[in-house]
């Protein structure tokens, strides 16, 4: 059975998109995808700073509101091959249609960003609760 | 970037809400006073609002040029940058009897329109909601981060 094994991690070949550098599959703890949901996590966490900033500055006269693209950011990394654990998001400003104040903030807009990127960090945690779930089944601690 | 940065801006905004709101009651409360500071009728208070760490004058930008050598992003946030005074003239009444009626039967009353103010209180009290709706999407996310510790 050991020799088969080899076999199946050999033929299993993690295949990132757009011809990236291809890995071998390596059943890990801690493996790519756990990796990319971290990143993931770590970008919607600093998307949820920027909307409460912009939703905080929604009467600043001249305010530019700030965005967080982390999917970009994050689909360019996996798609070259480019280790995802350290990666850091930087808040841009995404200037919107001005208010009548000067700023560029619509509040509702932001508050339905801001529900939209809760519900996303939720998925995320809810897939990692799911896939340490299948590990402690798996290390027999369930 | 902190972890509980977030709420910690959106407690600057609930703060900078709430000071629009005080100075909007005071401007309605002496809606009709006509004996203000130096013998002047009321004159109608306005809050000036600035982002913290970008603008906000010399503290602002002291404070987020202090925050990035430090190597940390400055937090952001919203602070109040000044309350300043409306410059509008005053309104003019004519009310002979009145004991601050001058010789022509006119008084000066405050530059405060109340359905201006009261439209401004509305519009204080629904952004000071959407940062305690922030505030609680943050909080959301703490807790679903603590669970995956379970």
């Amino acid at each position: 059975m050991a020799g088969g094994h080899s076999d199946l991690r050999e033929s299993v070949v993690f295949q990132p998109r757009e011809g990236g550098k291809a890995r071998p599959f390596a059943m890990a703890l801690v493996d790519s995808t756990q990796q990319v949901l971290e990143a993931a996590m770590r970008g919607s966490w600093q998307r949820e700073t920027a909307l409460t900033n912009n939703i905080a500055n929604a009467d600043t006269p001249g305010y530019v509101r700030q965005e967080v693209n982390f999917e970009s950011a994050l689909q360019g990394a996996i798609a070259g091959g480019d280790p995802v654990s350290e990666m850091q998001f930087e808040a841009e400003p995404a200037p919107a249609e001005a208010s009548p104040n000067g700023g560029s903030v619509s509040v509702d807009q932001e508050s339905a960003r801001l529900a939209e990127n809760g519900l996303d960090y939720q998925s995320l945690t809810d897939v990692i609760n799911t896939r340490n779930g299948i590990i402690r089944s798996a290390i027999g601690l369930l | 970037m902190g972890l509980f940065d977030a709420i910690g801006i959106a407690g600057t905004g609930l703060t900078a809400q709430r000071i629009r709101m005080d100075v909007t009651s005071e401007n309605l409360a002496n809606a009709d006073t006509t004996k203000g500071a130096g013998g002047q009728p009321y004159q109608r208070q306005d809050v000036v609002l600035g982002e913290i760490g970008r603008a906000g004058g010399f503290s602002g930008a002291l404070s987020g040029a202090i925050a990035q050598v430090g190597g940390a992003q400055p937090a952001g946030g919203v602070q109040v940058t000044g309350i300043v005074q409306d410059a509008t003239p005053d309104q003019q009444v004519y009310d002979p009897g009145n004991p601050e009626a001058d010789a022509k039967g006119y008084v000066k009353l405050p530059n405060v329109n109340t359905v201006t103010e009261m439209t401004d209180l509305i519009s204080e009290q629904q952004s000071y909601q959407s940062d305690v709706t922030a505030m609680q999407t943050a909080k959301a996310m703490f807790t679903s981060t603590l669970g995956i510790l379970k």
